[in-house]
């Protein structure tokens, strides 16, 4: 029989024990109560200024007459131009839409052996008082038709840029390919330029370190830094000075020319890129379509490429502008680092716009091509980046300019058209929808009441097919984020 | 005629001693002719006591009356004495005559008439065979001296005979004499009136001697002299009275033209001496030392009174009584004789760290190999960049200048307080003060050793078991929470994980010691400097402790003090802003780090560990660390919640709150986001509160292991090697390159504005980052660029933007456009001389913002392209000394930062006095002894109870010395008989604590 002091000592440990355990649960459930329990979150927002630089001088630069590469044999990498393109231009004010008239002046084309006609250069100062920069627009167009080239070239005068990708143009047998750099700046432009075919990057020595001098274009035969590309992809960057990038290509079918363009800078990597139209001049069934590396070069067809080093999935979207003709929709895989071309199709003839979602950032252009009577052309459609706000559109001469647009945003679009003479048309482009609107030759038009605008015209005829995308005012002068500390 | 003595008993509420004294008193051999007992006011038997014995007069006095006044007024209902052999006995209610006491007294008065007051041999009340007191003297600058007090009587003083003075209880002193010179002093109410009184006889002509065959007994009781009490209050307040008597005493006695001299000394005096005190560890006679300053000096009555009444009766010169002096070297020698043995008294009861031959360097050692392998990569490095670390400002007064409220030049510039933080990084800096940014390289190269130093220690607090100690430092330094701060440059939380067993090291023995206690604060202040968060964790700590400290609360009190007075500016700041949760942003460079997930924090991970990287790194499948990392961590949570069950419960118990705060403070931490680095919002580091986390666990664990005694060591080397192989990518972070932390060129600039800064230390360099969301983040730096001193949070959690900062943003943002702005005269107006673009980081945006300003930059005529280097892209702005320097503005704190510079000084220097490891005062030792001697009657009237005719009073004794034990503890100058702070308190309930000794320090 345990005496009472041995019943205490037991009891005392009966009791830690218990305690101990109840010591064990506490603990254990308010662990494990904090891992189950969503506690609430206190998260002060950085402080930041958003700041709309002060407008400045606006320019652009139209690329110039078409160009050939000299027939002399001793100087192959000599161009000459061909005969004259015809640029029509204007600007007017951001608020109140009154014409301004730009001053023009002259980019020495310094490559150029015969140089008739000279580049030109748009300046637009800022007007006094105005907080918005002037809505600057220019276009070209000529219409070739000598023994290598023949078709119709129209091209945006551009604003000279520090980065900028080209997706088009070839350097395969009978396709020519001139890169232009124009350098509207007071300093000299060093480039670089990168180019990426279907088998990957291009080793291309003599394309770095480009000099271009101060109010000059350099003219050079991507032949020369790539040869026997078929689907070369161009990255144009350039410090000190700004250039304005463009390349033109031109092909021959045999002896006689296979059309000409004029292709403009498509829109930086992005992983969402629109195509605002895309015109198809002939119906393409899936069966006119030979998969694989050679399929037929007028098969309308979309460039992708990825800048990254990630493999890109590719949503292609076409649609019809006046929902007249049936879309498609496909998706594809696509290889960093290697240009990629993707048939589009089957389509029936019309204009489309194309919108491409990736989940890597992409560029890309659409090419089309057009066999009639009246000849061989082929036209690029760029992509372009969104114009928010208002922009104004240059129309070149040439045959039936029709301005496609696209709204991306969330918001139907009540745009107004003010043309610099006419009457304003009035146009109601729904959230997510396109249009299309019949332009008039040599009018500048100035277009309001969008916010966010995918926007190109394309020229179409009798054997000629050409666009320009119509792009903001470059990323430097929009508005920029400031932090302080 | 026969000599006829009037024995005048002195009492208030001493019915405690009044028997003892009243029966020795009926059982002297020569009686006194006439007995007057005065009761000031008690409010206990001694009224009633008094009255019985039958004395000739009873007399009712108030309470306010001290003795020297009871005796006056008991000498005024005498008859006036008509001759010199006319005496008067004083005595106090613990004043227990021997029998034949008063017979000597009274002979050695008979015997030589020049001799006016004799003093008996004062002796200890209940170690009767130790002398309390005999006779007085002063030193030549008029200290007092006890000639022989707390000895053991072996009759080595009994040639003794003439001294200066003798002390007021059992005094005898001719009645004429009595009158002649008024009696005592009125205004030294208990300390020195026999002293002064005695000085005056001697000048008066008379002789003072003591009498050794006449012992009287005495208790301390502080009726007559001072009461012997070691319990606080009674202590401060003997304390003052002390220094208030001899203050009044130099005023007396000075000559009339050194009196003004005097005077103003008094509060000078007073501040130097606060300082002795606090290196005393007498904190609280700083009060007494300032009272009785301020008392001496302004009560010009009393001293005039003294004065006058002196020099009536003086007649002999102060050569009279040189001789009789005690020089200050003889005292010197004394105090250090006595401090050496009560010192050597104290070791050896106590069990002793042991740091060499228990294992301590061995650990350290241990720790310092798998330091310097962890940190191969870094050997050899001047300084580290990357994560949250920055240079120091490259001279000591320029760190210096960035503590307190005032300029900070971070950025624009502005006026606010400076985060605590920056005091530490002083500190830190000064540490290498050849080159203070070489200091972080330093507590890289030595956290692992200072980590496992420290949490060594800290186990002494716990265990005595080496094993169990070099456990504990393993598992500290193996921390994940250590790890992931050392790779990813966060110095602030690396601080806190060196600085955290520490300051549970000395808070664990704050209880006993001032200068553990001191030590504390400073630590307790660097940690919440360090990890802001960590104050509410350890503000609940601290509270816990003053609730349970019981009478030590005074050791706890004070400790969050120097923590606040660095932080005043800082909250004053905060609180104008009205954003009080700021206070707990991370000091120091932001560093952003993601929200982590709850799971991950209980394992003690503030970030990721790194094994799903390392597996995927090579190759390896099938292992999911999700669930091997929580498996291996299991034994030590089962482990430390095991503790819950053994012997140790208690304090088991307290170590898991400390854990539980510390995962609390973690979790907490991880909801908030305070700061932001420009686009990137910053969170407060969870890391710092899993310090704690991992602190209580650790303690827990080891307290835990020690009750299973010779069980322990399997359990515990399972528990630590299998964190070793959780923590192995951690270790492994520098080698796999998933550190952020690098070897550095001691810059942040570039070399170019490096070697303009060293000609205009002010030059202006606008850094531009692209931000992740397209942004820019533009700042300012001045001179060599930025440096960790510098850095504040005033500024990171600022909510709000300047009109300074908004011109700023619009400079900035037109200079990365394609603007029409005119941009040279803002950057002349800032002070910009050059403009570098960091390289963006990932992200389309930032590279595209990034594009954009180089683009603009290029194309601005104002500026020229200088190139690329190491820190970005660099243009210069004009030519030199195109952009005016713009000064460091002076004195920008004013009035505030200098008022709160003065009290954070005041504070921490206290503080840091406080916290000097410098022996213990005199009177510390004083009462030492005395205390030793008490304790020994103590233990020896236990082991004699029943000793004869003692046997009553022994047992009234126990209940005495039993109060005055519960207060050694608390003096800390003790023997080690004490117990620790609030935590242990349940320890050494539950078993013997081996505690160590802080007392030597």
């Amino acid at each position: 029989m345990p005496d009472r002091s041995q019943l205490a000592r037991i009891g005392g440990r009966a009791g830690r024990g218990v305690l101990g355990l109840v010591g064990i649960a506490v603990v254990v459930a308010t662990l494990g109560a904090a891992t189950l329990v969503t506690l609430p979150t206190l998260e002060r927002d950085p402080q930041s200024s958003e700041i709309k630089p002060l407008p400045s001088e606006q320019q652009r630069v139209c690329p110039g007459p078409l160009l050939t590469l000299a027939e002399d044999s001793t100087q192959a990498q000599a161009a000459s131009s061909v005969g004259a393109a015809s640029a029509v231009y204007g600007a007017v004010d951001a608020r109140s839409f009154e014409q301004i008239r730009p001053q023009v002046t002259e980019i020495t084309a310094v490559d150029d052996s015969n140089s008739r006609q000279p580049p030109l250069l748009l300046t637009v100062p800022v007007q006094n008082g105005a907080s918005l920069p002037p809505l600057v627009a220019g276009s070209q167009s000529q219409v070739a038709a000598t023994d290598t080239i023949g078709g119709l070239a129209v091209a945006a005068c551009a604003e000279a840029v520090s980065d900028s990708w080209i997706v088009g143009g070839s350097t395969d047998i009978g396709r020519t390919s001139l890169l232009l750099l124009s350098n509207p700046t007071t300093v000299l432009a060093t480039v670089d330029v990168t180019v990426s075919g279907e088998s990957g990057l291009v080793d291309a020595p003599g394309s770095t370190g480009i000099l271009v001098q101060p109010g000059e274009q350099r003219v050079i035969s991507l032949a020369g830094l790539a040869p026997n590309v078929k689907s070369p992809v161009l990255h144009v960057q350039s410090r000190g000075g700004q250039v304005a990038a463009s390349l033109e290509q031109s092909s021959i079918r045999g002896i006689e020319p296979g059309g000409v363009e004029i292709i403009g800078t498509t829109a930086t990597p992005a992983t969402n890129q629109i195509i605002a139209g895309v015109r198809v001049m002939a119906a393409v069934s899936e069966e006119t379509v030979t998969t694989g590396e050679g399929f037929n070069a007028d098969t309308p067809s979309i460039r992708v490429f990825v800048p990254g080093s990630v493999a890109a999935t590719v949503q292609i979207g076409v649609t019809s502008d006046d929902g007249t003709v049936e879309g498609t929709s496909t998706q594809v895989e696509v290889e960093p680092g290697i240009a990629t071309e993707i048939p589009l199709a089957p389509l029936a003839v019309g204009s489309f716009s194309v919108q491409l979602r990736s989940d890597e950032p992409i560029v890309a252009a659409a090419r089309t091509a057009v066999d009639s009577a009246g000849g061989k052309d082929f036209g690029w459609f760029s992509a372009s980046a969104p114009l928010e706000g208002s922009f104004a559109v240059a129309v070149a001469d040439g045959p039936s300019p029709t301005l496609h647009l696209v709204n991306s945003g969330a918001a139907d679009a009540s745009l107004t058209l003010t043309p610099s003479a006419g009457t304003p048309v009035d146009l109601e482009v729904g959230a997510g929808a396109s249009a299309t609107v019949p332009l008039a030759n040599g009018v500048v038009y100035a277009v309001s009441g969008g916010s966010q605008l995918w926007a190109l015209v394309d020229y179409s005829g009798d054997g000629v097919l050409s666009s320009f995308a119509l792009n903001p005012p470059g990323p430097l002068a929009s508005s920029i984020r400031v932090y302080t500390h | 005629m026969q000599p006829r003595v009037t024995a005048i008993l002195v009492a208030r509420n001493g019915a405690k001693h009044l028997e003892r004294t009243l029966k020795a008193l009926s059982l002297q051999t020569r009686k006194p002719d006439i007995v007057i007992t005065v009761d000031c006011g008690s409010s206990d038997a001694t009224a009633k006591m008094l009255a019985a014995f039958g004395p000739t007069q009873f007399i009712a006095a108030d309470a306010d009356l001290n003795f020297g006044q009871a005796i006056s007024a008991a000498v005024r209902v005498t008859t006036p004495p008509t001759h010199d052999r006319e005496l008067l006995w004083l005595l106090a209610q613990d004043s227990a005559p021997e029998p034949n006491a008063l017979e000597a007294l009274v002979d050695a008065l008979e015997i030589a008439p020049s001799v006016a007051v004799a003093g008996p041999k004062v002796m200890e009340w209940i170690a009767g065979e130790y002398i309390h007191n005999f006779g007085e003297s002063m030193t030549p600058t008029g200290a007092t001296v006890t000639l022989v007090e707390s000895e053991l009587d072996q009759g080595q003083h009994d040639g003794l005979s003439d001294v200066l003075a003798v002390s007021a209880g059992g005094m005898l002193v001719r009645h004429t004499v009595w009158e002649q010179l008024g009696g005592f002093d009125p205004a030294l109410s208990v300390v020195d009136d026999s002293l002064d009184f005695c000085v005056r006889v001697r000048l008066a002509g008379f002789r003072v001697s003591v009498v050794p065959s006449a012992r009287v007994a005495s208790a301390g009781d502080g009726v007559a002299g001072p009461n012997q009490s070691s319990r606080g209050r009674l202590r401060r307040r003997r304390v003052r009275a002390e220094r208030s008597a001899q203050l009044h005493r130099r005023l007396v006695y000075a000559p009339a033209g050194a009196l003004v001299f005097h005077w103003l000394s008094l509060l000078p005096l007073a501040f130097v001496r606060s300082i002795g005190q606090l290196l005393r560890k007498e904190p609280g006679a700083i009060v007494g030392e300032f009272a009785a300053a301020f008392g001496a000096a302004f009560n010009g009555m009393r001293v005039g009174n003294a004065r006058r009444s002196f020099a009536k009766t003086r007649t002999l010169g102060w050569d009279a009584i040189s001789t009789l002096r005690v020089p200050s070297n003889e005292v010197r020698r004394r105090h250090s004789l006595k401090r050496e043995a009560s010192l050597f008294g104290l070791h050896g009861e106590r069990p002793e760290i042991r740091f060499f031959s228990g294992g301590g360097a061995w650990t350290m050692l241990a720790a310092a190999v798998v330091g310097i392998i962890m940190m191969v990569p870094l050997l050899g490095a001047d300084t580290l960049t990357g994560g949250g670390l920055l240079p120091l400002s490259p001279s000591l007064p320029d760190l210096w200048a960035s503590v307190g409220y005032g300029w900070r030049d971070l950025g624009l510039g502005f006026v606010g307080a400076a985060d605590p933080f920056a005091a530490v990084v002083a500190v830190l800096g000064g540490v290498a003060f050849w080159s203070p940014s070489f200091a972080l390289v330093l507590v890289y190269a030595l956290a692992f050793p200072l980590a496992a130093v420290g949490a060594w220690m800290a186990a002494t607090r716990l265990t005595d078991r080496g094993s169990l100690r070099a456990l504990a430092a393993a598992l500290w330094v193996l921390a994940p929470t250590f790890l992931i701060a050392l790779a990813d440059g966060r110095p602030a939380a690396i601080l806190v994980h060196l600085l955290l067993p520490w300051l549970f090291f000395a808070w664990f023995a704050a209880a006993r010691t001032w200068s553990a206690s001191a030590s504390a604060a400073l630590l307790f202040a660097a940690v919440v400097a360090c990890a802001p968060s960590l104050a509410p964790a350890l503000l609940v700590v601290w509270a816990l402790s003053v609730a349970l400290a019981g009478r030590r609360v005074m050791r706890f009190i004070g400790i969050p003090l120097p923590a606040l007075a660095l932080a005043l500016p800082l909250i004053a700041d905060q609180g104008l802003r009205g954003s009080w949760l700021n206070l707990v942003a991370d000091p120091g460079l932001p560093v952003p780090s993601a929200h982590a997930p709850t799971l991950q924090l209980l394992l003690g991970l503030p970030g990721t560990d790194g094994w799903a990287a390392v597996l995927d790194r090579f190759g390896v499948v099938g292992l999911d660390p999700q669930l091997f990392v929580p498996i291996l961590l299991a034994p030590l949570a089962a482990l430390a919640l095991l503790a819950l069950l053994l012997p140790g419960a208690r304090l088991a118990s307290g170590a898991w709150l400390v854990a539980l705060l510390g995962f609390g403070t973690a979790l907490a931490a991880n909801q908030l986001v305070l700061a932001a680095i420009g686009a990137e919002p910053v969170r407060v580091w969870t890391g710092s509160g899993l310090s704690l986390y991992w602190l209580g666990l650790v303690g827990a664990l080891v307290i835990g292991l020690r009750s299973l005694h010779r069980f322990a060591s399997t359990p515990g080397v399972v528990a630590a090697l299998a964190l070793t192989v959780v923590v192995l990518p951690l270790v492994a972070s520098l080698h796999l390159g998933t550190a952020a932390v690098r070897e550095g060129t001691g810059q942040t600039q570039p070399a170019f504005v490096a070697a303009e800064a060293q000609i205009d230390d002010r030059v202006g360099t606008l850094q531009l980052v692209p931000q992740a969301d397209g942004g820019l983040l533009a700042t300012i730096e001045r001179g060599a660029g930025a440096t960790l001193n510098q850095q504040s949070t005033v500024d990171s959690t600022d909510q709000t933007l300047s009109a300074r900062e908004k011109a700023l943003a619009e400079l900035a943002g037109n200079l990365a456009s394609r603007s029409g702005l005119e941009t040279s005269a803002d950057l002349a107006e800032f002070g910009i001389r050059f403009i570098v673009l960091q390289p963006a980081g990932p992200g389309v945006e930032a590279a595209d913002t990034a594009l954009r300003t180089e683009t603009a930059l290029d194309g601005n005529a104002a500026l020229a392209p200088v190139g690329d280097t190491e820190f970005g892209r660099l243009w210069q702005f004009g030519e030199t000394d195109a952009a005016a320097s713009t000064p460091l503005p002076a004195r920008a704190g004013g009035v505030f930062g200098l008022v709160t510079l003065l009290i954070a000084l005041a504070v921490v220097g206290s503080a840091v006095l406080l916290s000097l490891p410098i022996g213990a005062g005199r009177e510390a030792v004083r009462q030492a002894n005395r205390d030793a001697i008490r304790r020994a009657a103590r233990a020896d009237a236990k082991q004699k109870p029943k000793r004869a005719r003692r046997t009553k009073v022994v047992s009234d004794l126990e209940a005495d010395l039993e109060a005055d034990l519960a207060i050694d503890r608390e003096t800390g100058v003790g023997t080690g008989l004490e117990s620790d702070d609030g935590f242990s308190d349940d320890a050494a309930v539950a078993e013997p604590e081996p505690v160590e000794d802080d007392n030597a320090r």
